[in-house]
């Protein structure tokens, strides 16, 4: 029972840092209809800043997040501009995954030429620290972590729901074209929303990169949780991707410390699988328009 | 011994090709076997011929096995040579690929006329160039294939050139804990096992052995290679308190699990790591080398390695490639022995072919870096690793006594000590 417990807490914990690395990602789909295959890439490639601004200049990597978060808004806005607003409108959706596939590879390609192939983890002084709750153990890393998702998804609401900014993307999102003769830009609402969906991977890099060892290919086993946690939560919602994110981490965990670690894995696809079957368009999603 | 063999279960596509290159070249060959009768003209260069992984999955390994058989060259030519000869190793690359071994060892033996042929880099690549090396009545010295199937081939040309096969070595661990005396002798262990044939097996063999001797076993738990989150399983280890915790690792989820257990607050008394912990570089940074102390791990050779031949070996690799002796790969050591047990047999039999290393190395004990080795029929070296042991950030041999350079420490303190 104990372990029980420990594996939960920490499940949740993790669903935080994954609500945080799937927000992005929701968030691209809700605005462009964008599936980003690349955002797993973008976390992964977001750790490696965040360690190297470790390793060479000793920043740490909770601090490094508002340099990273701008290096990574940069290179999304620049991605959207170069590789997704040439896609013609009427298949965009469908090619966009192509394209964005082959951003990831792209990515994963520099990220091997430049650091190599091997692992690498962010060792913080803290990494391996906790603190001791009723005997229950709460890892420093992921409690800040989840800590610093909330605070991110917690700026994220705000920018949507309460910025003119946050107005026009969701104006672009329900009715692009509505949007458009009530003067919103629909092509510069794209690119920053890609550039906001990428600077989500910021944040996430750095706790990726505290939490667990990642090379280049990191990135393929990412791709496959957050696409789970999107059409879990709904896609486009950023409020199902954290519900979504917790539950399946979560139970994850419980799968691991009831049933077995080998079937934990597994436990995301078969939380997807129901859930396409049940309510094919998840838990917050709304097949007549887009929801954020 | 490391990264050995992760390549093993692609390996099926390749063993079919495998084998109908060789049924081919057995027909082709038939009439030609004469390429093993080493011509014993004195003065002659030996060649001695290796395919090795210079590009692809193995690469890293593969440049490392180079480095040793040329280290090895160039220090016996530096002396004179084997009985008077100039030794030249022609090395070609396989692309760590499983057919493109098989050409190469057939273009070496065949077309170069080599007189000798030394192994490749990883059990997926030596089980078919020892087959090749054994049609052609070839002496099979190799470094890096350990594992279960290269010995099922029972091949009597073959000789894996370290202390023992890749699943035991880990048996030098449980035989320490089973030489203590009964009073410090732990009563309980928990497994936990990468799903790997280079890995879980080690585990294995000292669970039996363990269990035989009336340890009780309180927790095992095979997991999947794709495990990132050491969360579950090692909350659970926790619950089981054991005395011993043995993990049947390979690198990155031997990290995982000393981390985890650092977040969880949980030192058990004793602690073997199969590989990752026997990295001297990657090991405490990945772990923090404060928490290192008292973990243990299984190695041949290892840097400051009194074995024969160890200190030319370090000091001409370092000359060679620079850097520190903790810089160097195993893999690197490992074909420098190869080199040591040919020379050796010329040394001692007055004569360098195959037929003569064939007949001679399955008796007596031959002198290497990597200790003292012997083999069976099967080529299944019958030794024992080392047990090596974290101390003040280093890796030291602890056990058996006759290489310990220290005493272990038992038990282990706790993280951060």
């Amino acid at each position: 029972m104990h372990a029980l417990i420990q594996g939960v807490i920490l499940g949740i914990l993790t669903g935080g840092v994954y609500a945080l690395m799937a927000s992005g990602q929701t968030l691209i789909f809700g605005i462009m209809k964008v599936v980003n295959l690349a955002q797993g890439a973008m976390v992964i490639m977001a750790a490696y800043l965040s360690y190297q601004l470790f390793t060479r200049f000793g920043v740490d990597p909770f601090l490094a997040i508002p340099i990273t978060t701008v290096l990574m808004f940069a290179f999304g806005v620049g991605v959207e501009l170069l590789f997704l607003r040439p896609l013609r409108r009427e298949d965009k959706s469908e090619l966009s995954l192509l394209v964005t596939f082959a951003v990831a590879l792209l990515i994963e390609g520099v990220l091997s030429v430049t650091w190599g192939t091997t692992y690498r983890s962010i060792n913080a002084s803290y990494a391996n620290s906790s603190w001791t709750l009723w005997g229950y153990q709460i890892t420093v890393v992921r409690l800040w972590a989840f800590v610093l998702s909330l605070v991110a998804l917690g700026l994220l609401f705000w920018l949507l729901n309460r910025t003119r900014f946050g107005r026009a993307v969701r104006a672009t999102v329900q009715n692009p074209q509505s949007a458009r003769l009530l003067g919103v830009e629909a092509q510069w609402v794209s690119a920053l929303g890609f550039g906001l969906g990428a600077a989500t991977a910021a944040a996430a890099g750095s706790v990726y990169g505290l939490l667990y060892p990642f090379y280049p290919g990191s990135h393929y086993d990412l791709i496959s949780r957050l696409l789970s946690i999107v059409v879990l939560g709904g896609l486009g919602s950023v409020g199902g991707a954290v519900v979504a994110g917790v539950i399946v981490s979560t139970s994850s965990a419980i799968v691991a410390a009831t049933i077995s670690p080998a079937w934990s894995e597994m436990t995301f696809f078969v939380i997807l699988i129901l859930v396409l079957l049940i309510r094919p368009q998840g838990l917050f999603g709304n097949v007549d328009r887009g929801a954020i | 011994m490391q990264q050995s063999n992760r390549l093993w279960h692609r390996g099926g596509v390749g063993a079919v090709a495998v084998a109908v290159a060789l049924s081919l070249a057995s027909c082709a060959s038939s009439s030609n076997n004469s390429g093993a009768s080493t011509s014993a003209k004195s003065g002659a260069p030996l060649v001695i011929g290796a395919s090795v992984s210079l590009t692809g999955d193995f690469a890293d390994s593969g440049k490392a096995v180079q480095r040793g058989y040329q280290l090895w060259a160039n220090g016996v030519n530096a002396k004179g040579g084997i009985l008077g000869r100039k030794v030249t190793m022609k090395i070609v690359d396989d692309a760590s690929s499983p057919t493109q071994v098989v050409s190469n060892y057939q273009n070496l033996i065949n077309r170069d006329k080599v007189n000798l042929v030394v192994g490749p880099f990883s059990s997926l690549l030596t089980v078919p160039a020892s087959q090749v090396a054994n049609r052609y009545g070839y002496a099979f010295l190799e470094p890096a294939g350990g594992g279960p199937k290269v010995f099922a081939q029972n091949l009597h040309n073959l000789f894996f050139v370290q202390p023992a096969p890749t699943t035991k070595s880990g048996d030098v661990f449980a035989d320490w804990i089973l030489s203590l005396p009964a009073s410090a002798r732990p009563k309980t262990a928990a497994y936990t096992e990468l799903d790997d044939p280079f890995a879980a097996p080690i585990a294995e063999n000292i669970r039996a052995r363990f269990e035989a001797a009336g340890i009780k076993t309180v927790y095992k738990q095979v997991y999947p290679a794709e495990t990132q989150d050491f969360s579950a399983i090692m909350s659970k280890v926790v619950a089981a308190n054991p005395d011993i915790l043995v993990g049947g690792t390979q690198n990155n989820d031997a990290y995982a699990q000393v981390k985890t257990l650092v977040q969880l607050k949980f030192s058990p008394k004793f602690m073997f790591l199969s590989n990752g912990a026997n990295s001297p570089l990657e090991f405490p940074s990945k772990v923090g080398p404060q928490n290192t102390q008292g973990i243990m791990s299984a190695g041949d050779w290892f840097p400051g390695s009194t074995a024969t031949g160890s200190a030319d070996f370090t000091a001409a690799y370092i000359k060679a490639y620079g850097g520190t002796a903790d810089t160097i790969d195993n893999s690197s050591a490992e074909a420098y022995g190869v080199g040591q047990v040919l020379a050796d047999v010329a040394a001692k039999t007055g004569k360098i072919d195959n037929p003569t290393l064939i007949a001679t190395l399955h008796q007596g004990t031959w002198p290497t870096l990597l200790g003292d080795l012997r083999w069976g029929p099967d080529g299944a070296p019958s030794g024992s690793f080392n047990l090596i042991q974290w101390q003040g950030g280093k890796l030291v041999p602890v056990y058996p006594s006759a290489v310990a350079q220290a005493k272990p420490i038992s038990p282990k303190p706790n993280w951060g000590g």
